[in-house]
């Protein structure tokens, strides 16, 4: 028996690169809900070991091995997913992240790098939904989530391949919600800041902050569960109106970040 | 010098605010494109030494002791520049009365100020000078803000929150007088200061954590101001630019 209240029973859901990390968690949340879940990424063990999770809590999972950048995979990921769960209603687009950032001069970044980079964490995503919007159409409903990132609206240095596919992924979004509006498809995209996923404690914010950590205004990592519990709402009736929406989930770094954290100026105000 | 097409010849600019420098720079740089340029502030001193940098280019110029916070004067200021040069182009609202408290320390009065100093100026302004345009069926309008009209720094909140309303009123503005032919754009400073350090605290910290590492200098923004209020631009309207060493970009 799922331990939530229902509020995904009976729907199917796909989760790109859910073996591990944020996908693996709302692949949990979700399931917890009573979502039938999909899991697919490219390592069997891992997407194995959701789907057990995923049974272990009670509904039906399926782990279909899957690599985003190659579209005949995906859209046998689709069409298995339709034949053997009867069913698809959520898309989870998370596959992404591992090949994007090569962190070396822009010079030194050779056109494979770029196009894997640009392949896994923008293409995957175009090859995904084409593959499953088409069904969405048919059944009068469907929702997607893309899991963009933070480095898709600001530039972080060095980061060629990443934050420019996540920016195409922001902006699909919105094309996509745009044109399937009146489908009764929505189509939202999350934006998580720094996410731990290795799970450790994160770091306290007073001393040994990590470089990265000092960005985050409530100054701790984000946690797979911020992510998962955004996509879970996103992906339940709740969210019927909300479509084309960008949700940053990242610690209040979006909000500020034109000053380090710490940064605490006192003014007086000036009398002429 | 600048391009030909951005040249502002013959135009009637008017700088109206109270803030440390930019009616200098702003003045300055309208002045070396063509513009004749009045000023209006309550700062009698400060609006004489950004006229004296119009003469020196050879514009006319005249300065109206103004307090900005009533609409009264301002009404009487605004018709006293068209009854002296005919007609007001433009109009850069440079307002910047600098403030910054822990919030929970911040007074009332403190926070009302924040509100009359930065944004019920641009208010009495853009209704001032409005009137004229939408009469002229041509005027270009530009507010000089702050970045932190859109994103947060600690212990700047008022400060912020007022930015945020003279953003909100360009934008809506744009809106309502795009059919008159009047564009209104918003410039977004980033850390600026006319010299290399301040000596104000955390100063280190701060410039290390901006991309180019350096303060903007106020005359790096007169050139996205001629260009704003140049003839090129009539299809440029509501948009907030920023000036701010890449500031906005930074993750």
């Amino acid at each position: 028996m799922a331990s939530g209240n229902g509020t995904l029973q009976g729907k199917v859901v796909i989760v790109t690169g859910g073996g591990t990390g944020l996908g693996k968690m709302t692949a949990l949340l979700m399931a917890k809900e009573g979502a039938d879940v999909v899991v697919a990424a490219r390592r069997v063990g891992a997407i194995e070991q959701t789907a057990q999770e995923v049974r272990d809590i009670g509904p039906r999972a399926l782990a279909i091995s899957t690599d985003v950048t190659d579209p005949s995979q995906v859209n046998n990921l689709v069409k298995r997913t339709i034949e053997e769960m009867g069913g698809l209603d959520v898309l989870v687009n998370n596959a992404g992240i591992v090949r994007g950032q090569a962190r070396r001069p822009l010079w030194e970044v050779t056109d494979d790098e770029w196009r894997i980079g640009i392949d896994t964490n923008l293409s995957g995503t175009f090859y995904c939904c084409r593959a499953a919007i088409k069904h969405f159409v048919d059944q009068g409903h469907g929702k997607i989530i893309n899991i963009a990132s933070g480095n898709g609206m600001r530039g972080s240095r060095g980061d060629f391949m990443y934050g420019t596919a996540k920016a195409g992924v922001i902006n699909f979004t919105r094309v996509l919600a745009t044109t399937f509006a009146q489908d009764n498809i929505q189509v939202n995209c999350i934006a998580p800041g720094f996410v731990d996923v290795t799970q450790l404690q994160p770091e306290p914010r007073a001393g040994g902050m990590t470089r990265n950590a000092q960005y985050i205004p409530v100054g701790r990592f984000g946690v797979p569960e911020d992510i998962g519990h955004l996509a879970l709402f996103l992906a339940s009736d709740a969210s019927d109106y909300i479509t084309g929406g960008l949700f940053p989930n990242d610690g209040g770094g979006l909000a500020g970040g034109i000053s380090p954290t710490g940064y605490a100026p006192v003014i007086a105000m000036e009398e002429e | 010098m600048v391009a030909k097409d951005f040249e502002l010849s013959g135009k009637v600019a008017l700088v109206a605010g109270d803030s440390k420098y930019w009616s200098k720079y702003a003045g300055a740089a309208l002045a070396e494109a063509g513009a004749n340029v009045a000023f209006a502030a309550r700062n009698a001193k400060r609006i004489e030494e950004a006229a004296g940098e119009v003469s020196q280019r050879g514009q006319k110029t005249l300065t109206i002791t103004t307090d900005m916070t009533d609409a009264s004067q301002v009404q009487k200021m605004v018709d006293q520049v068209v009854s002296e040069f005919g007609r007001i182009d433009i109009l850069a609202n440079a307002n910047d009365l600098q403030f910054a408290k822990p919030f929970l320390d911040t007074l009332e009065s403190e926070w009302h100020k924040m509100f009359s100093a930065n944004l019920d100026p641009v208010f009495h302004c853009c209704q001032a000078v409005g009137r004229q345009m939408v009469k002229q069926g041509k005027g270009r309008i530009i507010n000089l803000i702050s970045c932190m009209a859109e994103r947060g720094v600690e212990n700047c909140s008022a400060y912020g929150a007022a930015m945020g309303g003279v953003l909100q009123l360009t934008r809506a503005l744009d809106i309502e007088w795009a059919k008159h032919g009047i564009t209104i754009n918003a410039i977004g400073t980033g850390w600026m200061s006319e010299t290399e350090k301040t000596g104000a605290p955390q100063e280190e910290l701060l410039l290390k954590y901006i991309p180019v590492k350096r303060y903007g200098h106020p005359r790096e923004v007169g050139s996205l101001l001629v260009y704003l209020a140049s003839d090129t631009t009539d299809f440029f309207t509501g948009q907030l630019l920023y000036v701010d060493g890449a500031a906005m970009s930074h993750l």
